[in-house]
Formats: structure tokens, C-alpha cells, sequence
């Protein structure tokens, strides 16, 4: 009991301490790669330090939902996030539900910042909860497509199982079916967390924007939540890719030297996809709203054949 | 001072009525003609339509104090004849008004409205008689009258700046964008009509920077002005501040010693390079592609430390004078400038291959923001946007000023219309004012940068155009005697192509239009003036 709890609040503190810095550091190497030299990997910290200090300016048109909306993205991000497993091939609150409740704790949060963009009666909020709601319909299927292709094989939705069952396999991700799952999610994870083809988090284009519309009118403190949210989001769902489909170098045993490596392992899995991203944006345009639909089709199509073929091959 | 090239002015005067019986008079830059009165306006116009004319500005005169009248203008101009038409209506002021011709002539729209603003005098039988020029809650001052003073304290503005027409429809809501932006860009609103993303409707509300340059013009002793006219849009110091000093010599009936005719020249095409520079990575920019926008800003920056090696002027200010140029280009510093421009050449080669051969870019940029060639006829849209847009049209080729008089640049024409092409003929127009600097340095003559400016007649008019960047600017001036302007009328091709925007986000989804008005990038301090 105690060693889950411990485990809860170390994988609390690693999502929340470190998700800021993958989001610095593939702001850090996209400049880099733009030739700019960027902001250093930190800055995220600092915006939160100083969201945090700040006041904020509430829309007189706002009701309590506009209030509470940045609570719940933050509480059900987190939450989702310890559903995870991230270092153990056992997620700290694994009993509590599986992979399907991890999607539909993001799920909620989305539905909450729809909502209080939707409430301020503002334009581009409207914009932004109606491109968000119609991207969100398109990826979910893909993403569930692609977790249940693991959840097939493993014989459980919950991710820690997934992973268990798994790690004596090492070669199993170059089995078409998990290869397919994999793009269709990577696909899903560009779509959810805002990246280039589909949003651009580093735009001033009121206009074109998805996320950073809905949380135009947000300031201070509750900016500060949920841009960390956002970060975290990104971090279990690149967390999510890493640990279902590589789930090999997971700490099975307990001992320090086990763990450790583990851990440094996790990590470097996290920056390998976190490069796949910082690629991907470099060298692509955003692609025109209307052709999103068609790039997450995509993605279910992949989820999809990777679902067959583990029917067809048995997932091996 | 002789002018090659054919006269379709000549022929076309005697064929229309109303101007066979006219007072006329010729210059080697223009065709003048006075009529008393508007009434044959449209008809003239319905004829030099006809006859394949374009309507380049509309414009307004108050010369109650010397002559009693109100003059319009119309200035027209025909790809076969060097010089520009200048049609002068008599307005009486008992009766202020003129017939309109926007009906016709669409391009007149704004340039009409403009002028019952700033004159109180009426257009007549418009289709769409609103401000334009001053906004809604304006009271009833027509600031460009002579009887305005320059100093006048209005009181607060009070009620809605702007009436717009309202857009009716299942699930149409508007979304109001502006006046300030997002970024470091100008102010002007923009009132979309969309369901869902795609958009229905625009309405375009600018002269949010309005200066009233033009009547700060008045009264400005005649060598004052071309500061003044570096400053009507930043981007184009050099483009205004050249046709400013043209106007002047044109009127003088000088021109500047070949040094500075030919040195003129270099210095058009580098402000051309470095904006058609920094637009192309805009455009990127705008689409997400923001590593084309890197290397774009980088060759931008290039060229304005090139700019200021050989001039000593980043955006080449205070380089000229009526007359010539204040200093001549300094042939030491010419070859090593050559030097650079080929390494910036093949930069820009590959930044444009960049561009081009990213297949996501071209997807986001080809078929957008279409403006088909008839509209843009119609709309009288110039310059670059024209160009895209099948309007076979260039000041330096059709009416060559200066240096431009012995080269032939190259003039790159498109039909689509849409942002990629309007990118299009940017990146080819680079490359071939890169050639023509090199033509240009080749030729550049020693000898003095600067005539002396004679003195000007009371009175005289002039009217010079030049290509600047964005395309067609012309500036329009009235000597007041005593050494000082009494009018200068401005056009920046912007005026003439911000309606172009309205038709070409027609189809498109809102989250396009950014790139879509980023690819037109219009100036609002030179259109608001």
C-alpha cells in the first residue's frame, strides 16, 4: 500500500517536474534546426513561474465553467498520466482502470477547455472548440484502433499488463500489426498535442489556430495549468508510444541499478520520439484544416489494418 | 527628352467625342485633357474601357481660391502608350457632385468614395456610396478642402466607427478580426461572414493609420516633400520618395544626369529584393513552413547590409533629391557589392528550391486564394497581384522612367491567380532585378549624381508612376508657387488592390486567410495615407 502511494507521488512529481522540459527541448531543437538559436530548454519553467505570479483578467461574460475548466484539464491530465506506466511495468493507479480510462480522462479534460472556450462567447474560441471537437472525433477511433491492437495481444486493456506481457519479447514491435499501430498513434499524438501537420503551437494567426484559440482568453494562474496540462498530455502520450509498443527496457525487478536503468532508458525513449516530433514539424507545412480529416482517416485506416492483421497473424 | 514608343492616346483622343473637343495639351509624360464639365464622365469612360484603358487613380482638386472650381481627375493608362491620360473635370461648387463610374469601371470604387470623403463633393449613381475613407462616426469635415485647416481639433468621436451590411443566413455568425493584430502588422478590421469555416462574406475596414499625409503635403516647400514621401509607407521608402521626385522634375521639365538615372535604378531593384525576400518566408511563415522563413529573414537581413554598405541607408533613406541623388554611388564600393549579390543569388536560388519542392507547402498554397484575371481586370489590381493574375503589366516596361528607358526587364506573368503564383512572381521577379542591378552597374556613368531643380511654374502640374515592389505607385503634384506644393496626390498600388483581397478569400475557409492576405501583403500606412 504505502509502496503504491510512494510510487503514485514519484510519478506524479516526474510528470510534473519534468514534462515543462521535453516541451523546452523540442522547442530548443526545432529553433536549432530553424537556424535560430531559440530559448534555452528551461523556458517553460520560467513561463509557468511567471503565469503563476501573475493576476488574471476574467471575461465578464465567463461562468464558473471558464473557473473550473483549467482544474479539471489539470487533475484529469494527471490523473491519466498515472495510469501510465513510465519507469515500472506497473502503473502506480493500474487498479483503478485501464487504457480506456486513460484516453477518457483526456477525453474529459478536452471536453471541459471546449467548453469554457466556448463559454467567454468570444469568436475565436467558438473557432477553436469546433476545430478542436471535429479533430478529437477523427482521432479517437484511430487511437483506440491502435491501443486495442496491443490490448489484443496482451489479452488486457490495462496498460501495465499490456506492457508485462511484452517484455520478455523484444523483436514483438517489428510485427506488422504493432508497426501499423504504432504510426497510426504517432499520427494520433502529432493531432493531439497540437504539432505541425495539424496545429501550429507557435503561431500568432488567431485565425488558424486550434488550441491556442480555445485558451486565448485564459491568463495568469490558470493559463499556467493549462499549459502545464498541455505539456503533460504530451508527455504521457509520447510515454503511451514508447512504453506499449518498446516496453522491453521496463524495470520488471526491483533493485536500485534496475531502476536506474530503467529509467535513463525511458527517458532517452522519450527524446527519441520527442526528435521523431521535432522532425516532423521542421520539415512540414501545416497542412490546409480541411485536409486534417484526411491525414487522421489515415491513421484509423493504420489502426485499423493493424487490428486485422492481428487477427489475420496473431499479433507476432 | 524625346520618348520612344507608340501613341495610343493620340488616336484614342480623337476617336471619343467628349475628348476630341476638348482643350488638350502634351507632355512627354502625359496626355492632358480639360473638360468644363462631368457630364460626358461616363461616357469617356464606357469609350476608354472599350478601348482597352485601365483607370489608375481618381482624385479631387479644390482650387475654389484661384478658379472657382473643383477638379476631378482621372488618370488612365494604356499598355501602348508611354505617357498617361489625365482627364480634368470641372466640378462647379454650387454643384458638387460628378457623375460615378465605379459601375463600370469597379477599380474607381474606393478612389470615388475617398473623394466624397475628403471633398464633400458627391459621386453620383454609386452603387455603393459608404465611407471609406473616414469612418462611420466621423462628423461632417471634409478635411482635404482648402478651407480645413491643417490644425483643426475635432471633437471625440462618439458612436459606431463602422456600418456594416449585415450577412443573413442558417448558422452564419461573424467573426470580427482586428483593427490590432496579433504580430507586428499595421491596423485594419477585418468583418468576416462565415458558416462553419467556409468564408461568405468580407468587409475590409482600413484608414485606421490615417495621417492625412496628403494635406501635409500642402504648403511644404517643393524640395521638402520626398522626405515626407519616404515616409507614406516604410516598406517602399525609396519607390514614393522616387515618384515624388520625378513628379517634381517632370515638372521642371528636367531630368536627372544619367549618374543618378541609372544609379535610380539599382536602388528600385534592392528594395524590391529585400521585401519580395521577406514576403516568400512570410508566406511560409504562414503556412508553418517556418524553416523557409529562417533562411528568408537571414537573405532579408543580407540585403539590408548591403543596402547600407553601398548607400549607407539599410531602407535606403535620404538617398534622393529632386533632381538626381544627394551623393553619387561609389564605384569602390560597387564591385564588392557585385561580389556579395552573386553569393546572395544562389542563397536565394535554393531557398526558393526549398519552397518549391516541399510538396505540403505547394498543397497549402496552390488553388488558394484564387483571384481570377477577369476580376482583377476589372478591379484595375496591379503590381505583383495583378501580375499572378494575368494583368501583363509593369511601369519600367510599359512606361520606363529613368534608367529604365534602355533596359527591358523581363516581366513574369501568371493566370491562376492564386498564392502560390503570387509567390511565384516574386521569386522570379528577384532574380531578374538581380540582372537588371548588374545591367545597370555595367552602364553606370561617372559624372555628377545631382541637377539643379529650375525654378517651377505657379501652378504647373505633373504626374510621374514608377514600379515600386508592390506595384504601380503614382504621385501627382501641384506647384503653389512661392516655392511651395499646393497639392500631391498619392496612390499606392495597395489602394488599388485591398477589394482583390474580397474576391479572393471567396471559397476559402477562414484559417487560409491569413496567408491568403499575407500573400497580396498590402501596405495600410500607404493606402490610409
Amino acid at each position: 500500500m504505502t509502496a503504491t502511494v510512494l510510487h503514485a507521488v514519484l510519478q506524479g512529481l516526474l510528470l510534473l517536474l519534468l514534462s515543462p522540459l521535453l516541451s523546452g527541448l523540442i522547442r530548443t531543437a526545432k529553433a536549432r534546426l530553424q537556424t535560430r538559436r531559440g530559448p534555452s530548454p528551461l523556458q517553460p519553467y520560467r513561463d509557468l513561474g511567471k503565469l503563476l505570479r501573475k493576476g488574471m483578467v476574467i471575461p465578464e461574460t465567463a461562468s464558473p465553467v471558464f473557473a473550473a475548466a483549467p482544474f479539471v484539464v489539470f487533475s484529469t491530465t494527471l490523473l491519466a498520466g498515472l495510469l501510465a506506466p513510465t519507469v515500472f511495468a506497473a502503473a502506480p493507479l493500474s487498479q483503478f482502470g485501464g487504457v480506456l480510462a486513460l484516453v477518457y480522462l483526456l477525453g474529459l479534460g478536452r471536453f471541459f477547455l471546449a467548453l469554457a472556450a466556448l463559454d467567454t462567447g468570444s469568436a475565436f474560441g467558438g473557432m477553436g472548440s469546433s476545430r478542436e471537437m471535429t479533430i478529437a472525433a477523427l482521432a479517437e477511433p484511430a487511437l483506440m484502433l491502435a491501443v486495442f491492437t496491443v490490448a489484443l495481444t496482451a489479452g488486457s486493456t490495462d496498460p501495465s499488463r499490456m506492457a508485462q506481457a511484452a517484455i520478455g519479447q523484444s523483436w514483438r514491435f517489428l510485427a506488422p500489426s504493432q508497426m501499423l499501430a504504432f504510426t497510426a498513434l504517432f499520427v494520433v499524438l502529432l493531432a493531439e498535442t497540437g504539432r505541425i501537420p495539424v496545429d501550429n503551437p507557435a503561431t500568432h494567426l488567431e485565425l488558424t489556430m486550434i488550441h491556442e484559440a480555445m485558451i486565448l482568453e485564459y491568463s495568469g494562474p490558470w493559463l499556467a495549468l493549462i499549459e502545464w496540462s498541455a505539456s503533460i498530455k504530451q508527455m504521457v502520450l509520447l510515454t503511451l508510444l514508447a512504453n506499449l509498443f518498446i516496453p522491453f527496457t521496463l524495470a520488471s525487478a526491483p533493485g536500485v541499478p534496475a531502476i536506474l536503468s530503467a529509467a535513463a532508458l525511458y527517458l532517452l525513449k522519450l527524446l527519441l520520439l520527442a526528435a521523431a516530433v521535432v522532425l516532423v514539424e521542421t520539415t512540414n507545412a501545416k497542412m490546409r484544416l480541411f485536409r486534417v480529416p484526411e491525414l487522421l482517416s489515415v491513421a484509423f485506416v493504420l489502426g485499423a489494418l493493424a487490428l486485422i492483421s492481428t487477427f489475420l497473424f496473431g499479433g507476432r | 527628352m524625346s520618348r520612344p514608343g507608340s501613341a495610343a492616346f493620340d488616336s484614342l483622343m480623337a476617336e471619343v467625342r467628349p475628348l476630341a473637343a476638348s482643350a488638350c495639351e502634351k507632355t512627354p509624360w502625359e496626355v492632358r485633357a480639360f473638360l468644363p464639365g462631368a457630364d460626358d464622365r461616363q461616357e469617356i469612360a464606357a469609350a476608354l474601357l472599350d478601348r482597352g484603358c485601365r483607370f489608375a487613380s481618381v482624385f479631387a482638386e479644390d482650387r475654389r481660391a484661384q478658379e472657382r472650381a473643383y477638379y476631378l481627375y482621372d488618370v488612365v493608362e494604356h499598355r501602348d502608350d508611354h505617357r498617361y491620360l489625365v482627364i480634368r473635370y470641372r466640378v462647379a461648387p454650387e454643384q458638387p457632385r460628378f457623375p460615378s463610374i465605379s459601375l463600370q469601371a469597379p477599380a474607381a470604387n474606393w478612389m470615388e468614395r475617398e473623394t466624397q470623403d475628403w471633398f464633400g463633393i458627391e459621386a453620383e449613381g454609386h452603387p455603393n456610396p459608404r465611407r471609406v475613407a473616414l469612418h462611420d462616426h466621423w462628423p461632417g469635415v471634409h478635411p482635404l478642402l482648402k478651407d480645413f485647416p491643417i490644425d483643426a481639433v475635432l471633437p471625440p468621436l462618439e458612436g459606431d466607427p463602422h456600418i456594416f451590411r449585415q450577412t443573413i443566413g442558417e448558422g452564419v455568425f461573424y467573426v470580427p478580426v482586428g483593427p490590432v493584430h496579433a504580430g507586428i502588422i499595421e491596423p485594419g478590421h477585418f468583418h468576416f461572414a462565415v458558416a462553419g469555416e467556409p468564408v461568405i462574406y468580407l468587409q475590409l475596414r482600413l484608414f485606421y493609420t490615417h495621417k492625412g499625409v496628403e494635406k501635409r503635403f500642402e504648403n511644404l516647400p517643393l524640395t521638402h516633400g520626398v522626405f515626407l514621401a519616404e515616409s507614406v509607407s516604410g516598406d517602399t521608402s525609396f519607390g514614393h520618395g522616387l515618384a515624388h521626385c520625378l513628379a517634381l522634375e517632370h515638372a521642371a521639365g528636367i531630368e536627372a544626369p544619367p549618374h543618378a538615372r541609372i544609379g535610380r535604378v539599382i536602388l528600385l531593384e534592392l528594395e524590391r529584393i529585400y521585401n519580395h525576400a521577406a514576403d516568400i518566408g512570410a508566406i511560409a511563415t504562414d503556412v508553418g513552413f517556418v524553416i523557409a522563413n529562417s533562411h528568408a529573414t537571414r537573405l532579408r537581413e543580407q540585403m539590408l547590409r548591403l543596402n547600407e554598405e553601398l548607400t549607407g541607408s539599410r531602407l535606403l533613406r535620404g538617398l534622393l533629391r529632386p533632381g538626381g541623388l544627394r551623393r553619387p554611388l561609389d564605384a569602390a564600393r560597387l564591385a564588392p557589392f557585385l561580389e556579395k549579390l552573386e553569393s546572395f543569388e544562389r542563397e536565394y536560388r535554393s531557398l526558393v528550391r526549398l519552397i518549391e519542392d516541399s510538396d505540403s507547402t505547394r498543397d497549402r498554397l496552390e488553388t488558394t486564394g484564387t483571384l481570377p484575371p477577369a476580376k482583377a481586370k476589372d478591379l484595375g489590381i496591379v503590381g505583383v497581384a495583378g501580375r499572378a493574375s494575368g494583368q501583363d503589366l509593369d511601369v519600367r516596361r510599359d512606361h520606363p522612367f529613368d534608367g529604365y528607358q534602355g533596359l527591358q526587364p523581363r516581366v513574369p506573368v501568371f493566370s491562376q491567380g492564386d498564392v502560390l503564383h503570387r509567390m511565384r512572381v516574386r521569386s522570379e521577379e528577384v532574380l531578374e532585378s538581380l540582372s537588371l542591378i548588374r545591367a545597370a552597374a555595367a552602364e553606370l556613368p561617372e559624372g555628377p549624381s545631382l541637377s539643379p531643380l529650375p525654378e517651377i511654374a505657379p501652378g504647373a502640374t505633373a504626374l510621374s508612376a514608377v514600379e515600386g515592389w508592390r506595384g504601380e505607385i503614382l504621385h501627382w503634384i501641384r506647384n503653389g508657387g512661392n516655392g511651395r506644393l499646393d497639392r500631391c496626390r498619392i496612390k499606392d498600388p495597395s489602394l488599388n488592390n485591398w477589394p482583390a483581397i474580397v474576391e479572393a478569400i471567396q471559397g476559402n475557409i477562414i484559417p487560409d486567410f491569413p496567408v491568403i492576405n499575407k500573400s497580396f501583403n498590402l501596405s495600410y500606412s500607404g493606402t490610409d495615407r
